[in-house]
């Protein structure tokens, strides 16, 4: 059993299992209340689940891409929960669990995922395909771009079926990461997938003047 | 005891090898090896140092892990004789390894002398095996090397047999989840009949998490007791931005938090489920920063099923006066009213605080930027690096303070009538540049020291004035200081100067508890509850604004 937590959008926690699939998920849409949730959705979940903590085997941390200050309290939240019941943290993509979820509800072949990263551009992930159990073949990384370039002819993943979407589910990052694990494959590394540099200038002029 | 761990620098080298010849007297590395392993970036070596003296170096380790490389080597490690018996290697070597693991090894190697058991039980502790001996490896003593290797697999692979996915049972139709489980843990039901246990009021483990600038400060505390004070700064990182950048202060609080709570926990000596309870910093401070903080501690609080004490990093720097443990000299209890005055790069402030969990009131704050923030700026103005305090302190110490008379912030009387207890630090930081610029476009040679230590001393004069007016007008006898800026020797002087004159009892904690850190919120924490304060909710947020007024969020 997994406890996963996602904050790459909205904010998104669920208890999930191989085998009994999703046993409580809650989110909150909003954007901008990621630390005042986060805490107790992780509680709702557990509780509802029926899960004591030390019946989980890891904690599945959505690493993004996202914009970045949401993102971190999800993945601080995932690593640091990860920590106090001693078990390992597990990252996964959370593009990869919104394809899984598309995949699940009967989509085939090749999919382009796009998000929202703020500031007139869009991240996105390409998908080959889905195994039998719907994990999904990523096959273009994660990568931040202006949306006019997904629309240009030379855009190596042009032609691929676009989905956008707005949420990620915890659920399904949780059972992305069930089933991975099941089928032996690696995961993702344990960094946030910021895809962008901090806002900084360095002044190579020195002070204004004031007089 | 307590340390910090910072990365070496190459000004470090002559310290390291102080260490190194007294220690590998016989086989001791050159400077030149030593120079190159620290400047290399393929390389990562770490000092340890006493909070209130960053040179003064008492253990240093490295380790050799390229990029994306698979394997990662233990260079050497060292504790200086009055450092040891209080974990520092195994903190040191904990760091390394997590660092190792960052960079993508899988495996870590080190040689350890046949004749030092200590050495090769403490990495044996930390999961080190045995992989073979390398016959006469340290000459000219021929002792034999026992060569140890550490397995570091992905976090992924470290599914526990038991409740592995793969291995989760199926459930009989029908079944309850819970009841279908082959783990006796699972059948009880956790959050809902298990009642919370009482929270230990009397002397209870607290650790606290500081995340509302650019220390990322993991403190615990039993009661009053200091137990570990772990900072990790990105201070360096800010330096060629000359301040402190809030996106590089927030992705180095994901980075540093566990590996920071890894060592306080380490230090401490306690496990992790042995913590009573956990306070975290709310506000006031920079938002994107505070949220790592408070995400993290909500996640532990459920994790570990305990209280959460969400706190006000202020009123935290009052409450780091009432810790006790190495390099608190003072057992006089802090007394009740007193005024404190915390100068930092983030906050100016002057409080009245009647006490400590209940009754806090704001006197007066900056009213544009914080004094160590003027520190900062007027040293880029001067040239010098940052951050400023230190470097506007080393150059004053030649100057002459009355040499240029620069303005003193809301003091006329004019301003007074409003801003009694206010401050402002803008208009000296212009009037420094101005005075500057004048000098220079008349090709002038500007008197740095003098500029320094007359800058400095209008700072510092205005604060102590104000400090001093309110304890003297409220007729309340007691001065506390806190905030990173107390490290300013001058300030401490004329504080102390001041408050004798006016026979006012001057508090100054440790300066490592007056930097920003994580002991000062545990500490806080600590004292809510013993002072019978219920529990914050789940459902507080970061308030990069929290009024001084509001103690617990």
């Amino acid at each position: 059993m997994l406890l996963a937590i996602d904050t790459s959008a909205g904010t998104s926690v669920a208890v999930v299992d191989l085998a009994r699939g999703v046993l409580a998920e809650r989110g909150v849409a909003d954007t901008m209340r990621h630390a005042e949730v986060v805490g107790r959705l992780i509680q709702e979940c557990l509780t509802e689940a029926q899960v004591p903590v030390a019946a989980l085997s890891g904690v599945v941390g959505g690493m993004g891409p996202g914009p970045f200050t949401g993102l971190r309290v999800g993945i601080a939240a995932a690593r640091v929960f990860a920590l106090g019941i001693d078990r390992p943290l597990v990252p996964v993509v959370s593009h990869d669990a919104i394809a899984y979820g598309h995949y699940r509800t009967g989509h085939t072949g090749p999919l382009l995922v796009v998000t929202d990263a703020r500031r007139r551009e869009v991240y996105w992930s390409a998908y080959s395909g889905a195994d039998a159990q719907h994990l999904p073949a990523r096959i273009g990384p994660p990568a931040l771009a202006k949306p006019a370039e997904l629309l240009e002819a030379d855009f190596v993943h042009a032609a691929l079926p676009r989905l956008d979407a707005a949420t990620i589910s915890a659920g399904d990052l949780g059972m992305v990461a069930e089933l991975t694990f099941a089928a032996g494959l690696p995961f993702a590394s344990d960094e946030a997938l910021y895809l962008r540099s901090p806002d900084v200038t360095v002044s190579t002029t020195g002070p204004k003047r004031v007089s | 005891m307590t340390w910090q761990l910072r990365r070496a620098k190459p000004a470090d080298v002559d310290a390291i090898m102080l260490l190194e010849t007294s220690i590998f007297e016989n086989d001791a590395w050159s400077t030149e090896m030593m120079a190159r392993d620290v400047a290399d970036p393929g390389c990562y070596y770490l000092v340890a140092f006493p909070p209130d003296s960053p040179e003064h170096i008492v253990a240093y380790a490295g380790l050799q892990a390229a990029p994306r490389s698979p394997e990662s080597d233990i260079q050497t490690i060292a504790v200086a004789e009055e450092a040891r018996g209080h974990g520092l290697g195994r903190v040191l070597m904990q760091s390394l390894i997590t660092e190792a693991r960052k960079r993508g090894a899988r495996e870590a190697f080190l040689e350890v002398r046949a004749d030092n058991p200590g050495a090769q039980h403490l990495y044996r502790s930390l999961g080190f095996e045995d992989l073979g001996v390398r016959r006469g490896y340290y000459q000219p003593d021929n002792v034999d090397a026992i060569v140890m290797r550490l397995p570091i697999p992905p976090a992924e692979m470290h599914f526990t047999d038991a409740a592995a996915p793969a291995a989760a049972p199926a459930t009989a139709p029908g079944v309850p989840p819970a009841a279908a489980s082959s783990d006796p843990a699972a059948s009880s039901d956790p959050a809902a009949s298990a009642p919370a246990r009482p929270i230990n009021r009397s002397n209870p483990l607290v650790l606290g998490i500081e995340t509302s600038c650019d220390e990322t400060g993991i403190g615990i505390v039993r009661g009053t007791t200091l137990l570990s004070n772990t900072i990790a700064s990105s201070m360096d990182e800010h330096a060629r931005y000359g301040g402190v950048v809030p996106e590089v202060a927030a992705r180095a609080h994901l980075e540093e938090m566990v590996p920071a709570i890894q060592a306080a926990v380490a230090e401490a000596g306690i496990r992790l489920d042995e913590i009573d309870a956990i306070a975290v910093t709310s506000g006031p401070g920079l938002a994107g920063a505070l949220m790592v903080g408070v995400g993290a501690a909500k996640s532990l609080a459920v994790a570990l099923d305990v209280p959460i004490y969400a706190v006000n990093h202020l009123v935290g720097h009052v409450g780091a006066d009432l810790l006790r443990g190495d390099g608190v000299t003072t057992d006089a209890p802090l007394e009740y009213p007193t005024i404190a005055l915390l100068v930092s790069g983030g906050h100016t402030s002057l409080l009245l605080v009647r006490d400590l969990v209940s009754d806090v009131e704001l006197l007066g704050e900056t009213i544009d930027d914080a004094a160590g923030e003027a520190f900062d700026k007027v040293a880029r103005l001067l040239g010098l690096p940052y951050p400023g305090g230190p470097q506007i302190d080393r150059v004053a110490a030649t100057g002459d303070p009355t040499a240029i008379r620069f303005p003193r912030g809301l003091s006329h009387q004019k301003d007074v009538a409003k801003h009694r207890y206010d401050f402002s630090f803008s208009g000296l930081k212009t009037s420094v540049a101005r005075w500057v610029e004048q000098k220079r476009d008349a090709g002038e040679t500007v008197p740095l020291n003098d500029v320094a230590a007359s800058f400095r001393e209008a700072v510092v004069d205005v604060l102590l004035t104000k400090a001093v007016a309110a304890c003297t007008d409220l007729g309340v006898p007691r001065l506390l200081l806190g905030g990173g800026v107390i490290a300013n020797a001058r300030l401490r002087q004329v504080a102390i100067e001041r408050t004798d004159a006016a026979g006012i009892a001057l508090r100054i904690p440790p300066l490592s508890l007056c930097t920003d850190n994580g002991a000062m919120i545990a500490a806080l924490g600590a004292q809510l509850i013993m002072a019978g304060h219920e529990p914050s909710t789940l459902d507080f947020g970061a308030d990069s604004t929290l009024p001084v007024s509001l103690i617990q969020a």
